[in-house]
């Protein structure tokens, strides 16, 4: 992915485009809004991360003159500590994402990754499949290696949106959002149970596994680990 | 209490102000009347000089000098109190006529019928009058026959009126001294009310909160102040002290993960290890951070919630719906570890909120009553419509709470005995009551004997029943 970074905190903007580098992105970094703006309109990036706070211009109106210039380009805006009522705020102004500080990197990286497939055309197939894992949106019939498997509707719910978004980690928290639609921070392992459950049905008994735990993250769907 | 201080209350400048103002008016006016009332007067003395001039002359002109010495007998007689004064004298000299005893000024007054002011001395006069000695208007003429006649009259109304005006003025000038005097006194007693006030604020800025603005048994406007000050002061005290709570709590709360996190990972560094011993450790730090970051945020949270910033992210939404996905997201973990998770009249109930915060609040109460359930415990979430509330009840049968610990359990950190050893921050069951006072929800905890009841109530809007 083109990342633009505009983040005026030298050291968060440092370690932030080092992870992002690392994890196999192209980042380019502006250290107040007038600058992000400029950069984001004059080059093609796939994503954006643009703090709140910054000096000359900041993230919310840089957002927003993107969009007066009709520049599509996802948006996630972080937050400084004690900013959460801005959610609504920074979501109303045109940002797609949003995350409070302190945030963990592997989330900002889930996230990033899920905005920018996010832009693609929506898929609506009516046959999903990894491996030998197939599911019928239809029928609501699941096969794995050509054997039915019985979900719960709840199962099936998360299973469907893991397939629609195959080799993509996601967090616990975003698997709330996205499956079940409330944006809360549980404080035991509910979203574990659901993913043990499911990954007890489509993986015991058949290899390779295709539902994975990626340490200190979440999880993810894929053929390989 | 020194002068320039005084000046600076508004009591004295205002009195001071209203003061000059109104000396200014009533001198004004004082010195209108005086003006006015001394050239009527006088005019009213000279016309009456004149008039009487002329009646004596007539008189004269049509019986001679004994006529003349009629019309001023008569004149004299006509008035009682002996302002006129009159003097006529034959060709040989010899007073015929009067009440003067001598010609004033022998020479000086000229016999033209004019008027002009004379200095009469007393021994002039047959009386002794107040303001002898002075200038008073005088009117002479040559009869034909030889003889004079003078007219005068006494300056003593004049002088009446002056000395009325002198007393008005210094009346005036007592009341403006006795005023002046007043408002040092309003002055000083109103500066020694404030400086009560500011003396006890100074002293609680100087840090002694405890300190409290005296209320007199006046139960003035000062008292009502210092009443509401006070009531100020008990919720700031108060504010701060759960503050000060809250800050230890944190510190105490924070330094046990924060010095385990940073000795485990200077005791790796202590001498080279093989890669995935670094990899293994980092991933606890990580994990640990991660711990640390929810507490915080946690406390941000219930910190935003108590100051009800989250007015923006209100929605309609059903209660009942979101008790039912929250049933469904947590029934697998239930039954996972052997609880038992069931629903009573979960139903439609509309309700005005913060979903995603109600959902937290319940999240946070099914994770402690699946926490303190043991084995094959049972957990029930009950939903139930009365007239004016809605009423959410989260029953367990595990070990409950002590009766005595029920208002504690609510405060941050809170952890009770037996269950330190379980995971969990102790700010679970604050975010759930700064939510249900967002809401203008009443919380409970009860006795389910045995067990724990928690009892939300949301009032009902009145057109939804």
């Amino acid at each position: 992915m083109r990342i633009l970074l505009v983040e005026d905190d030298q050291e968060a903007a440092a370690y932030l485009s080092k992870g992002l580098r690392e994890s196999g992105n192209t980042v380019d970094q502006a250290v107040d809004g007038n600058e992000g703006l400029h950069l984001a309109l004059s080059l093609a990036y796939d994503v954006l991360v643009v703090d709140r706070m910054l000096p000359g211009r900041d993230g919310l109106s840089l957002i927003a003159m993107l969009r007066v210039g009709r520049i599509q380009t996802p948006v996630l805006v972080l937050s400084a500590l004690g900013e959460v009522d801005d959610r609504v705020a920074g979501l109303q102004a045109g940002g797609d994402d949003y995350l409070v500080k302190p945030y963990a990197f592997s989330e900002l990286l889930a996230r990033l990754e899920a905005l920018t497939r996010r832009a693609l055309p929506h898929q609506d197939e009516l046959t999903l499949a990894v491996a030998d894992l197939h599911m019928d949106t239809q029928s609501h019939e699941v096969k794995r290696a050509g054997r039915k498997v019985h979900l719960q509707p709840m199962e099936f719910r998360l299973l469907e949106f893991l397939l629609r978004k195959p080799n993509r980690v996601f967090t616990r928290t975003m698997l709330l959002e996205q499956v079940w639609g409330y944006h809360f921070n549980p404080q035991t392992n509910v979203i574990d149970v659901h993913i043990s459950r499911l990954r007890r049905k489509i993986d015991n008994g058949f290899t390779p596994a295709l539902l994975h735990t990626v340490r200190g993250t979440g999880y993810k769907l894929s053929a390989s680990p | 209490m020194r002068l320039p201080e005084l000046y600076k209350t508004t009591a004295f400048r205002l009195a001071l102000r209203y003061l000059l103002v109104y000396a200014l008016l009533l001198g004004t006016a004082l010195a209108l009347f005086a003006l006015v009332t001394n050239l009527l007067v006088s005019a009213k003395i000279r016309d009456d000089l004149k008039q009487s001039l002329s009646t004596i002359e007539r008189e004269f002109d049509r019986e001679g000098i004994a006529g003349a010495q009629l019309a001023v007998k008569r004149l004299l007689e006509a008035e009682e109190g002996g302002d006129r004064f009159v003097l006529l004298i034959d060709a040989e000299e010899r007073i015929v006529g009067g009440n003067l005893l001598r010609w004033p000024a022998e020479s000086g007054i000229a016999l033209d019928g004019k008027l002009e002011n004379v200095w009469i001395e007393a021994n002039h006069l047959p009386v002794s009058v107040d303001d002898d000695e002075v200038y008073w208007p005088v009117i002479a003429t040559a009869l034909s026959d030889g003889s004079r006649l003078l007219l005068s009259h006494s300056v003593e109304q004049v002088e009446t009126l002056n000395e009325l005006v002198e007393l008005l003025v210094e009346v005036l000038g007592a009341a403006i001294l006795l005023s002046v005097v007043m408002s040092i006194a309003i002055g000083r007693a109103i500066l020694r009310r404030i400086d009560v006030v500011s003396d006890t604020t100074a002293e609680i800025m100087a840090g002694d909160l405890s300190r409290r603005i005296e209320v007199s048994s006046r139960n003035d406007e000062f008292d009502t102040l210092a009443c509401r000050l006070n009531a100020m002061l008990d919720k700031i005290q108060a504010l701060v002290g759960s503050m000060r709570d809250v800050t230890d709590n944190v510190a105490h709360d924070l330094r046990s993960p924060l010095t385990r996190l940073r000795n485990h990972l200077e005791i790796t560094l202590l001498e080279p290890r093989e890669v995935d011993e670094y990899r293994e450790v980092i991933g606890k730090a990580v994990e640990d951070a991660e711990a640390l970051i929810n507490t915080f945020n946690s406390l941000l949270k219930i910190a935003q919630v108590e100051s009800g910033n989250h007015r923006e992210e209100w929605s309609h939404f059903d209660l009942g719906a979101l008790v039912k996905d929250l049933v469904n997201i947590y029934r697998p973990l239930a039954e996972e570890s052997r609880r038992c998770l069931y629903t009573r009249g979960i139903a439609r109930y509309p309700v005005f909120g913060n979903r995603d915060l109600l959902a937290q609040a319940l999240s946070n109460l099914l994770d402690n009553a699946l926490k303190y359930t043991a084995a094959d415990g049972e957990v029930l979430l009950a939903l139930e419509g009365f007239e004016n509330w809605i009423e959410l009840r989260v029953v367990d049968n595990g070990p409950g709470i002590p009766a005595s610990e029920h208002e504690r359990v609510f405060e941050r950190f809170t952890r009770l005995e037996g269950s330190r050893n379980l995971p969990g921050n102790g700010l679970g069951l604050s975010l759930v009551k700064a939510t249900c006072q967002l809401h203008k929800a009443s919380i409970e905890l009860r006795d389910a004997d045995p067990g724990l009841a928690v009892i939300i109530r949301f009032p009902r809007p009145v057109s939804k029943k």
